[in-house]
């Protein structure tokens, strides 16, 4: 791992040597929100083997803003990945958002953000599952108000998220 | 009335239906139909499913050959996601007469079906046992058992809920070179073991290129993919192949660590206990859609007593050279080490010792195969074979050698040594409560979100 700056990362990111791009996404973590939103485009219109690259080191900024010591740099990422959920982004990328999301969010903010997905068509099952895992009241609350308003075929869902919370959904029905 | 209410019967009540409604939805057997009264007697045919013929599917059909040759068991149905496969097992002569599933479902819900073999992609492993065990049968699962701490502990929860007797596929333990192994540690010819040094070569990197892509008819890929989140096919994702990514595999660490560290566990007689610290490093592939690291050093810190296990997947010219055997030294059974690639070495404090392989096929090195136990010797436990220890278990209720407690031990040593090395830091372990302490986002970690409606 080396120290880059932000358009150093992209600009490796981007290079036709495979050691190249491992180092540099292995080396993101240090580089960290700065660099989300390129990275991001890279992952949307990349070649292939960019775009994979650029997903590995948005998934190496996470990571690393989750440990223990990450405390100072875990709010600008998660600012930065929650404004990837703009229905401006493709689907793809929005659902891999989703998931770094349930890894490192707990405040409000994030997790309303995720919440507003369990309404999407394509993103509701992903969103589902990140507010089972992201832990707290405000999460549990969000997915009880997501149980009201889905429509029958979704309720399955919510509701097997809801007993892995802990909640007992025949007291929940009456 | 229970104030409780089952998935299943809210499902039914709220009127829900699937995503793939023409799968249908289990309907499984209360608990524990198979308690003791149940238990299939010493001269009953157990009558058998599998679950998943591909590659490893077909080769315990294979396996089970002798069982049903000699009357202990039948084999009437196969089951499998993928037209493929079934056509190969049912049109080649593999399993001929089976009858041919595509739900796994519809096969728990057969009440003549007494035992499951489960041979799917490891992140199928956790769901069909829970939802086999619920439905009463019994399981011989492959390996490694689980690919989160989670799912484990749901799949040890669901064997004590129903007594039906499991075991997970980690069948170097069964090996008549294990039980020579595990003789000669256990008699402490080599004094306490300290350090065991676990060995493999490199995970493999995808150089194809290969983009996402429509999956073949002939595989129901919403099903491959069960339990986890939704994703584009991409070719280099199976058969087999799943191996390489960490979701749905986990690399050699988990394929070949789920034998390796099975052995270690079995004759370290820590199948009840767990590491306090886990350390790994890594490379990872610099391309292709595989995500599991090539290169790779873990660290499993074990106390009281205190040893150390590593994992260390190395370049080819790195491993230890494999003993040549000598013509007389082979038989029918037991032939040259044809799997020199991975072992373990032991070290004592007064010598050491190594084993290659460690699944179906095992090799002691030549000091521990002609050591001769004396009269205050103590004996192990000797397997008769991976498939006869489940049978046994069946039939009498005896804990089976690679029962589900200890297969989640193993597994549980795999999922570490992953996270440590994808979140790039040491991990702490509390062995007794089985689960991450002093980082919540390992910890969020130890459990993985499962896509409707495949749950554990």
């Amino acid at each position: 791992m080396k120290n880059m700056t932000a358009e150093e990362l992209l600009t490796a990111i981007q290079s036709q040597d495979p050691d190249v791009r491992t180092e540099a996404w292995l080396s993101a973590g240090m580089v960290g929100a700065a660099a989300i939103g390129g990275l991001a485009k890279l992952v949307i219109n990349g070649n292939l083997e960019t775009g994979r690259a650029a997903k590995r080191a948005l998934w190496k900024i996470v990571r690393t803003a989750g440990a223990p010591d990450g405390a100072k740099e875990k709010r600008p990422v998660l600012n930065q990945l929650v404004k990837l959920l703009d229905a401006a982004q493709p689907p793809s990328l929005r659902r891999e958002v989703i998931w770094m999301l349930s890894e490192i969010s707990s405040e409000k903010a994030d997790i309303d953000a995720v919440a507003e997905l369990l309404s999407h068509p394509d993103l509701r099952e992903d969103a589902r599952c990140a507010l089972e895992r992201i832990p707290g009241d405000r999460s549990l609350a969000a997915l009880k108000e997501g149980f009201a308003r889905a429509p029958q075929d979704f309720k399955p869902n919510i509701a097997h998220s809801l007993r892995a919370r802990g909640v007992n959904m025949e007291a929940a029905k009456k | 009335m229970s104030g409780k209410i089952s998935r299943r019967s809210f499902l039914k009540n709220t009127g829900a239906t699937l995503a793939g409604a023409t799968l249908g939805f289990p309907h499984l057997i209360p608990a524990g139909v198979l308690g003791a009264a149940g238990r299939k007697g010493a001269n009953d045919r157990i009558t058998i499913a599998h679950i998943g013929v591909g590659g490893r599917g077909r080769a315990l059909w294979r396996e089970l050959a002798n069982l049903r040759n000699k009357g202990e068991a039948v084999s009437v149905v196969v089951c499998d996601v993928d037209e493929r496969s079934l056509r190969r097992v049912t049109q080649e002569k593999v399993a001929e007469g089976a009858e041919a599933y595509r739900d796994y479902r519809h096969v728990l819900d057969r009440k003549d079906i007494d035992a499951v073999v489960i041979a799917t992609p490891d992140h199928w492993h956790a769901a069909q046992f829970v939802h086999a065990a619920e439905a009463g049968k019994h399981i011989y699962c492959e390996k490694p058992a689980c690919c989160t701490i989670e799912e484990g502990k749901a799949m040890i929860a669901a064997v004590r809920k129903t007594g039906i007797i499991s075991q997970i596929g980690s069948q170097g333990r069964s090996q008549p070179e294990a039980y020579l192994m595990h003789r000669y540690l256990a008699n402490g010819v080599i004094g306490k073991v300290k350090h065991v040094e676990c060995f493999h070569y490199p995970s493999p990197v995808d150089t194809s290129q290969t983009p996402d892509s429509e999956p073949p008819a002939e595989l129901n890929w919403d099903m491959w993919l069960g339990p986890l989140r939704w994703r584009p096919y991409n070719a280099r994702y199976c058969p087999g192949t799943f191996r390489w990514m960490m979701e749905s595999g986990g690399g050699q660490i988990r394929d070949r660590g789920a034998h390796v560290m099975s052995c270690a566990l079995w004759w370290m007689n820590a199948d009840r206990t767990g590491p306090v610290t886990i350390e790994a490093t890594g490379t990872p592939p610099n391309q292709g859609v595989w995500d599991a690291a090539v290169l790779m050093q873990v660290t499993y810190t074990f106390r009281n007593p205190d040893w150390v296990m590593t994992w260390t997947q190395k370049p080819q010219e790195q491993l230890p050279r494999a003993e040549e055997r000598t013509p007389e030294e082979l038989n029918d059974e037991i032939t040259r080490i044809t799997r020199p690639g991975y072992g373990a070495i032991y070290h004592g404090e007064q010598g050491s010792c190594m084993h290659w392989g460690g699944d179906g096929g095992t090799w002691a090195e030549r000091k521990v195969r002609q050591w001769k136990p004396e009269a205050a010797s103590v004996d192990v436990y000797r397997s008769p074979g991976h498939f006869e220890d489940w049978f046994q278990g069946i039939r009498t209720g005896k804990k089976t050698i690679m029962n589900i407690e200890a297969g989640a031990a193993v597994g549980f040593l795999c999922v570490l040594g992953n996270l440590s090395y994808m979140l790039g830091r040491k991990l702490q372990w509390d062995p007794v409560k089985q689960e991450i302490v002093g980082d919540e986002h390992a910890r969020r970690l130890m459990g993985r979100p499962q896509r409707h409606p495949y749950y554990v």
